[in-house]
């Protein structure tokens, strides 16, 4: 009988910027590491606990995950500042939002780095779903370039560059400003991951004009 | 990190399989009931008589089950959902068989009502035996109304345990009552 180990050590192998302050840090893939798209390991730094969400694809020979520096973080100043061959103890991978497929349209809402669980099922071969992805600036739009062509409509939601437009269905504002004037009425699978205001705001609108459809959601803090 | 989300403050929650419903439905209810019994058994091992060590292993157990009768509950029959849950099988109940019997050879032949109390670890099994009743009417309510829509056999399996659940948790009552050495009181009608 096999045994599932509760934690893992990563050994760092490289640190990308994707921007100012977003960051792709992959690491050797430990013997008999398995996940699902979508699921997270937890870092432990000192009394301090954080979720990332594995990029994929899941068979890759690394792992990757995508993180946004906060300057008074507690644990990303020391992730940004990692090094090849630095060690992480991580949880197991772990969580339940994962791609459920269903006969009704699948909506991916994300903004921020909550993008990340949808690089992890486009990795793994979903397609045909519609993404409203939010970000301040086009800039911020991490991994637009392998999401948009898999997507059915990809919709960047730019909430604070007015005049950018590098897509063609570009919308300026919030997703959530998106998801209440302009995805038409219908009934859907909605996936949502980013932070709580947007998640609830993003729920309140799907409850007055989506009624019926479905709701996963993942926050991130 | 929160705890809060303020997602469900408009009186709605969602299932584990993604479905929007209100608190009060049935199968919101149902997986309630059931996390309100996890809770009450949850403070039964806290006040447990000294020596009880096999009790606490089985508590901690049906803690377990619990949580997977919860999860099982809050997703619909036929989603995604449910194929990467615990399936609730009849050895959930069987287990909880072998404990009784197993508690049952210490105990005396019970000829009269007795009345709920004793030392505290037997009066809390036996709020627990009436939460879990509670939870096993609610749950028997959604079978009834799923019959009508979409039939779920596995809850048949549910509603076994949580009616040996209570079985046991009245079981438990006279043996913890046993072990502490308190006499059950006979209801003197």
């Amino acid at each position: 009988m096999s045994i599932t180990p509760s934690h893992y050590q990563l050994t760092v192998t490289a640190l990308q910027w994707l921007s100012a302050d977003t960051f792709e840090l992959r690491f050797d893939r430990p013997e008999g590491f398995s996940y699902e798209p979508g699921q997270k390991i937890g870092f432990r730094h000192q009394d301090v606990y954080r979720d990332y969400t594995l990029l994929g694809p899941p068979q890759a020979p690394e792992l990757a995950i995508c993180a946004r520096r906060l300057d008074q973080g507690r644990f990303t100043p020391l992730l940004a500042a990692a090094r090849p061959g630095d060690r992480f103890e991580v949880s197991a991978p772990s969580g339940y939002f994962t791609f459920q497929s269903a006969s009704r349209p699948a909506v991916f809402i994300a903004s921020g780095t909550g993008i990340t669980p949808f690089v992890a099922f486009t990795r793994a071969g979903v397609r045909g779903f519609e993404l409203l992805h939010g970000a301040r600036a086009a800039a911020e739009l991490y991994y637009s370039r392998e999401l948009a062509p898999a997507a059915r409509r990809y919709v960047p939601c730019l909430s604070a560059e007015p005049s950018a437009r590098t897509y063609p269905l570009t919308f300026h504002g919030h997703v959530t400003q998106y998801l209440a004037q302009a995805l038409p009425a219908g009934i859907y699978d909605f996936y949502l991951c980013g932070p709580g205001d947007m998640i609830r705001e993003a729920i309140q609108i799907i409850d007055a004009r989506f009624d019926g459809s479905r709701v996963f959601s993942e926050l991130f803090y | 990190m929160s705890i809060y989300t303020r997602t469900g403050d408009q009186g709605k929650t969602s299932l584990f399989s993604g479905e929007r419903l209100y608190k009060d439905n049935i199968r919101v209810r149902a997986y309630g009931e059931v996390d309100e019994l996890n809770a009450v058994v949850g403070l039964l091992a806290a006040v447990l008589p000294a020596g009880c060590d096999e009790t606490a292993r089985q508590l901690a157990r049906i803690q377990s089950d619990l949580f997977h009768v919860g999860g099982w509950l809050a997703a619909v029959p036929g989603s995604e959902a449910r194929q990467r849950l615990t399936a609730i099988t009849p050895e959930f109940s069987g287990r909880i068989e072998t404990w009784i019997d197993a508690m049952q050879n210490h105990l005396p032949e019970l000829k009269v009502f007795i009345l709920p109390g004793g030392h505290p670890g037997a009066a809390q099994a036996h709020v627990a035996r009436t939460v879990g009743r509670r939870a096993e009417r609610a749950v028997i309510a959604l079978v009834r109304q799923e019959e009508t829509a979409q039939a779920d056999p596995s809850l048949s399996a549910v509603v076994m345990f949580l009616n040996r659940l209570s079985d046991y948790f009245f079981v438990l009552a006279r043996y913890l009552n046993k072990k502490a050495g308190v006499p059950d009181t006979s209801w003197n009608s």
